[in-house]
């Protein structure tokens, strides 16, 4: 060890200090060379031989020097040094080339990297906990969605009875929840999650401060109330002070004591939101959202996400087959709750590229368009690096023709282009930083913090290095090969000649026409994403964004019974309509186009002969009160909408959309039909009237089935008020506080904001930030196609510039010459546009079937794009091409 | 390159670590110290002198510090490391074994 560090030292000394050693060297030769010099005298030579005769003996200074200089075995590293110093020198005499290399690489790179970081987020980070490979995550699968949770029954029975795994954990969903650090105070919505008392343990981490929970706290329902606090909110709600542990803190009514303080390197499991504080499951009671179901008993309560750790030497196969058994265990003591219910085991990437989530996706297909880019951007640094190579064609075979090796020769320009390459990958890290800031300036409009997983952390930094080195090689690689072949004897005998031979050339049009088609095809790919979107913009949502006022309330934060939640509610929609300037009021658990999620609702068509495998449909479902239809201006098209009468004692009701109804009553009337909720023995419930279908999640979402339930016969504890006013929604939000305030004082409203405000956000901002991004990627990628297509044309240009003379001399127009131009620049196109059709309508059906979900070729697309993009192209042939006909014979022929 | 052919291979490191174990010595004088006391039995071209100090150095079993000379001259005087003294007590102890069974061969009777 001790070897090791010595020499290293030494190393390190003769690679910083390089003169100053070299220095040394220099010094002690000619101190010998001295002493010997004056023996020779003392020998009675002349001092002119014996100088001769002390080299001689030496066996000649530089030889020894470079012996010397061997031996300290960093000659690849100082010949480095020495080329990029070079290099440096040589890219600073060409700055107006190396500036444009640098900006094209920095914006290819640039992009890259702040996709990489997106898909680094959203894919491949790790777990943030020791050993997260070993972490898996468990589902319930069923027909309709391969992603299920599980009960908590079912949770303690995987828990007990599975054997692959060193712990078994699950969390409920990050839930809003109302918070206050003292007693009394008026609660504020923070989010919560319920995790499983071995959570921590299993995950393997060590609180910051205080402990984790312990198994018997998560046993007895309601008794421990216990809390763990996040680290961020630890540090803003307590000023990171360590007294915190055993305070009394109030969660939805409930006072919970604080144990412990999750650790600066945990934000949480999920990629989105970073929970402020944990409790165990045992305390559902207080957190729960699902009234209808008992979160302790009820086995299709499927509220709960369930990871676990794989035993060291257990493989997945095994464990996915052990759940299998006992998921057909599940179906066979319950064959009403888990018909055909199956299960599956899956690693942090399968639940990462989880089919049913569009980001990902739509990531992905951004990472490959920036690809894209960034491969344009390296073939015109090519392209402009075999230009300049071929002017420095005398300077590369005289270093031939003097002896330097080939390799050491690609070696130096490999270095030059290595140099580039990280100036391009200096300033792309900055433009990667500034796009994912873009990205993060983007503020999600809901109560509860949304954190986007995108950051410029050290695996992008990396990943930004090895890209640039990357785009060195293939931007050097090619140039170096070439002009190190050089065929010294011509190249010597002119400053300016190429090699004859199609293969030079060759390589060139291979990148015109790869730019050409990649551009297209960028071109295509964001012109296609901001028609669809438009398009579904201009389609419209099917029911009225204006003149809506939004307040959220949760009536759980006080510790209402569900009674007093409905009282509540009823009380509020009658004082609001009251209201000076409310023309109308409705109360929905979710507004359309909201950024929550609806509820499914399991049921069975009655008279319908279900398939012997299936024990219900799913379809998204809304809870309303009787206001909604008129207030959202949802046209009910057939029976009628709800009516003040369909209280819970009344028969039970619901209203379905059109799309639901042509779904699963073809060419007959739905209204009056039946449904039974659950399974075919489930409550039975009327269809008495048929509304329009409209957009529930996105505005480019195909029709999907609807269910309205009454709130009345279907109580939620959070509700969403709508207001429709007459004036500006936001003068409504004195009077509804007024009445909230003389009905509850300590309710909060949540969320008070005007409706299309909400849908600005997330139906327009939202999905345009993509579209802006890929149309940037579209427009780098075309402007660095033509740059690349014109240099090349004017490079041709020059090369023929004597020949154009000659032609000229002998008679031709300068139409011929024109043509003569052009003609390679117009086939060039032509092949790069059929391969870009090509590759933008493979790009198109991708789209559409992870994104939009509409079929058909978008024909404005392509009548647009390709002709335009054709005409670019041409004129960047054009412009060189017209000057080289302008050019005088006389002037051409003297030309070297 | 000029290896020293007269030199059975490594040699040289041994008698510089040899040479430097006794006092700490510039190049000049160990060159002069090397034809001293070897006599022309081993013959050390100058040239090879120096890229095998270096050598020594970079392998961290000699250190080299500038000093004044006794005629008031700046030269690089050469001393043992700890290192270096390991190095010597195991190189020495090689050549004896080797030697001592060449020498145990040469001494055979043709018999």
């Amino acid at each position: 060890m001790e070897h090791w560090w010595f020499t290293a030292r030494l190393r390190l000394r003769s690679i910083l200090r390089r003169t100053r050693v070299e220095q040394e060297l220099n010094e002690e030769l000619q101190f010998h060379l001295e002493h010997k010099i004056e023996e020779g005298i003392a020998h009675g030579l002349s001092p002119k031989e014996a100088r001769y005769a002390a080299l001689r003996a030496m066996g000649g200074l530089e030889q020894r020097k470079e012996e010397m200089r061997d031996m300290r075995r960093i000659h690849w590293l100082t010949d480095f040094l020495d080329d990029a110093q070079y290099a440096i020198r040589s890219l600073r005499r060409a700055s107006g080339l190396t500036a444009f290399v640098v900006v094209t690489l920095a914006t290819g790179i640039g992009m890259a990297a702040a996709s990489f970081s997106m898909v680094d987020g959203l894919i491949f980070r790790p777990y943030p906990v020791p050993q997260p490979g070993g972490v898996v995550t468990l589902v319930s699968t069923s027909h309709d969605s391969s992603f299920d949770g599980f009960s908590y029954r079912e949770y303690l029975e995987i828990r007990g009875k599975t054997k692959s795994y060193g712990g078994v954990i699950a969390n409920a969903e990050f839930e809003a929840v109302g918070f206050s650090a003292e007693p009394g105070g008026t609660p504020r919505i923070r989010g919560g999650m319920m995790v499983s008392g071995n959570y921590f343990h299993v995950l393997g981490v060590e609180p910051r401060l205080g402990r984790g929970f312990r198994e018997d706290e998560d046993q007895a329902p309601g008794r421990n109330a216990v809390v763990v606090l996040g680290r961020d909110f630890w540090k803003q709600e307590f000023a990171g002070d360590p007294s915190v542990l055993g305070r009394t803190i109030r969660l939805n009514g409930r006072d919970f004591t604080v144990i412990g303080v999750a650790p600066e390197t945990f934000p949480g499991m999920q990629l989105f939101v970073h929970p402020d504080f944990y409790t165990p499951l045992a305390m559902a009671q207080v957190f729960s959202t699902n009234r209808q179901k008992d979160f302790f008993e009820d086995r299709d309560d499927r509220e709960l996400n369930v990871s676990a750790r794989l035993k060291p030497g257990t493989a997945l196969k095994q464990a996915r087959n052990e759940l299998a058994l006992l998921a057909k265990d599940f179906e066979r003591e319950y064959p009403e709750l888990n018909r055909s219910r199956g299960a599956a085991v899956h690693t942090q990437f399968e639940m990462r590229t989880r089919d049913d989530d569009a980001n990902w996706k739509f990531i992905v297909v951004f990472a490959g368009l920036s690809l894209a880019v960034l491969l344009v951007a390296c073939t015109n640094v090519a392209g402009l690096l075999l230009s300049r190579a071929r002017a420095r064609t005398r300077e590369i075979t005289i270093r031939l023709a003097v002896g330097a090796g080939r390799f050491r020769l690609i070696r130096l320009l490999l270095t030059e282009s290595l140099v580039l390459a990280c100036l391009g990958g200096l300033g792309g890290i900055a433009i990667g930083y500034g796009a994912i800031q873009f990205l993060l300036s983007f503020s999600v409009p809901s109560e509860l913090p949304v954190t986007m997983p995108f950051q410029m952390d050290a695996r992008v930094l990396l990943a930004g290095l090895a890209l640039s080195v990357l785009c060195a090689l293939l931007c050097g690689l090619a140039p170096a090969l070439q002009s190190s072949r050089a065929d010294l004897v011509t190249g010597l005998k002119a400053a300016d000649v190429d090699v004859p031979g199609r293969k030079r050339l060759w390589g060139r049009s291979v990148l015109v026409v790869a730019q050409v088609s990649m551009s297209l095809m960028l071109l295509m790919a964001s012109f296609l994403m901001a028609r669809g979107f438009q398009h579904s913009l201009l389609e419209g949502t099917g029911f009225a964004k204006d003149h809506l006022l939004m307040v959220k309330f949760d009536p759980r934060l006080v510790q209402y019974s569900p009674a007093q939640t409905q009282q509540f509610y009823k009380l509020l929609a009658e004082r609001v309509r009251a209201a000076l300037g409310v023309r109308s009021a409705a109360l929905t658990q979710n507004p359309p186009l909201g950024l929550d999620g609806f509820d499914g609702v399991a049921f069975v068509p009655d008279g319908f002969e279900m398939p012997r495998d299936r024990e219900s449909f799913t379809s998204a479902m809304d809870t309303v009160d009787e206001g909604y239809f008129p207030t959202m201006g949802i046209p009910v098209l057939r029976g009628r909408a709800f009516l003040t009468s369909d209280t819970g004692d009344a028969p039970r009701v619901a209203v379905v959309n059109e799309q639901f109804a042509k779904h699963y009553w073809p060419g007959a009337d739905a209204v009056g039909k039946h449904i039974r909720l659950d399974n075919s023995t489930g409550a039975s419930v009327e269809i008495v009237g048929i509304a329009q279908t409209v957009k529930y999640r996105q505005t480019f979402e195909r029709p999907t089935d609807f269910v309205y339930m009454p709130l009345a016969q279907h109580p939620i504890a959070r509700m969403v008020l709508l207001l429709r006013s007459t004036a500006d929604p936001l003068e409504l939000v004195k009077s509804v506080k007024n009445i909230v305030r003389a009905l509850d004082p300590n309710l909060p409203m949540l969320e008070t904001r005007t409706y299309e405000d909400l849908y600005r956000y997330s139906a327009v901002e939202g999905p345009g930030i993509g579209i802006k991004l890929v149309g940037t990627l579209g427009a780098v990628g075309f402007l660095l196609a033509i740059a690349g297509l014109y240099a090349l044309v004017a490079y041709n240009v020059s090369r023929r510039t004597r020949e154009i003379g000659i032609r000229m001399a002998l008679g031709a127009a300068s139409s011929d010459v024109v043509r003569l131009v052009m003609g390679k620049g117009l086939v060039l196109v032509g092949m790069g546009t059929v391969i870009g059709l090509a590759m933008g309508f493979a790009v198109e059906r991708l789209m559409n079937s992870m994104l939009f979900n509409a079929g058909g070729v978008d024909i404005v697309a392509y009548v647009v794009i390709v002709p335009s993009m054709f005409l670019v192209t041409m004129l960047a042939a054009y412009v060189p091409a017209r000057r080289a006909a302008r050019i005088a014979p006389t002037q051409a022929l003297r030309y070297e | 390159m000029s290896k020293p052919n007269d030199l059975v291979q490594g040699t040289l490191d041994l008698l510089l670590l040899k040479m430097l174990a006794l006092e700490p010595l510039h190049g000049w004088a160990i060159s002069l110290r090397l034809k001293s006391i070897s006599g022309d039995v081993l013959q050390v071209s100058e040239g090879s002198l120096y890229p095998a100090l270096h050598k020594l150095e970079q392998a961290g079993w000699i250190t080299a510090e500038w000093k004044q000379t006794d005629n008031n001259r700046r030269a690089k005087f050469y001393s043992l490391t700890r290192l270096g003294k390991r190095q010597l007590e195991s190189e020495a102890a090689n050549w004896q074994r080797l030697s001592s069974a060449i020498s145990h061969v040469i001494q055979l009777s043709e018999a």
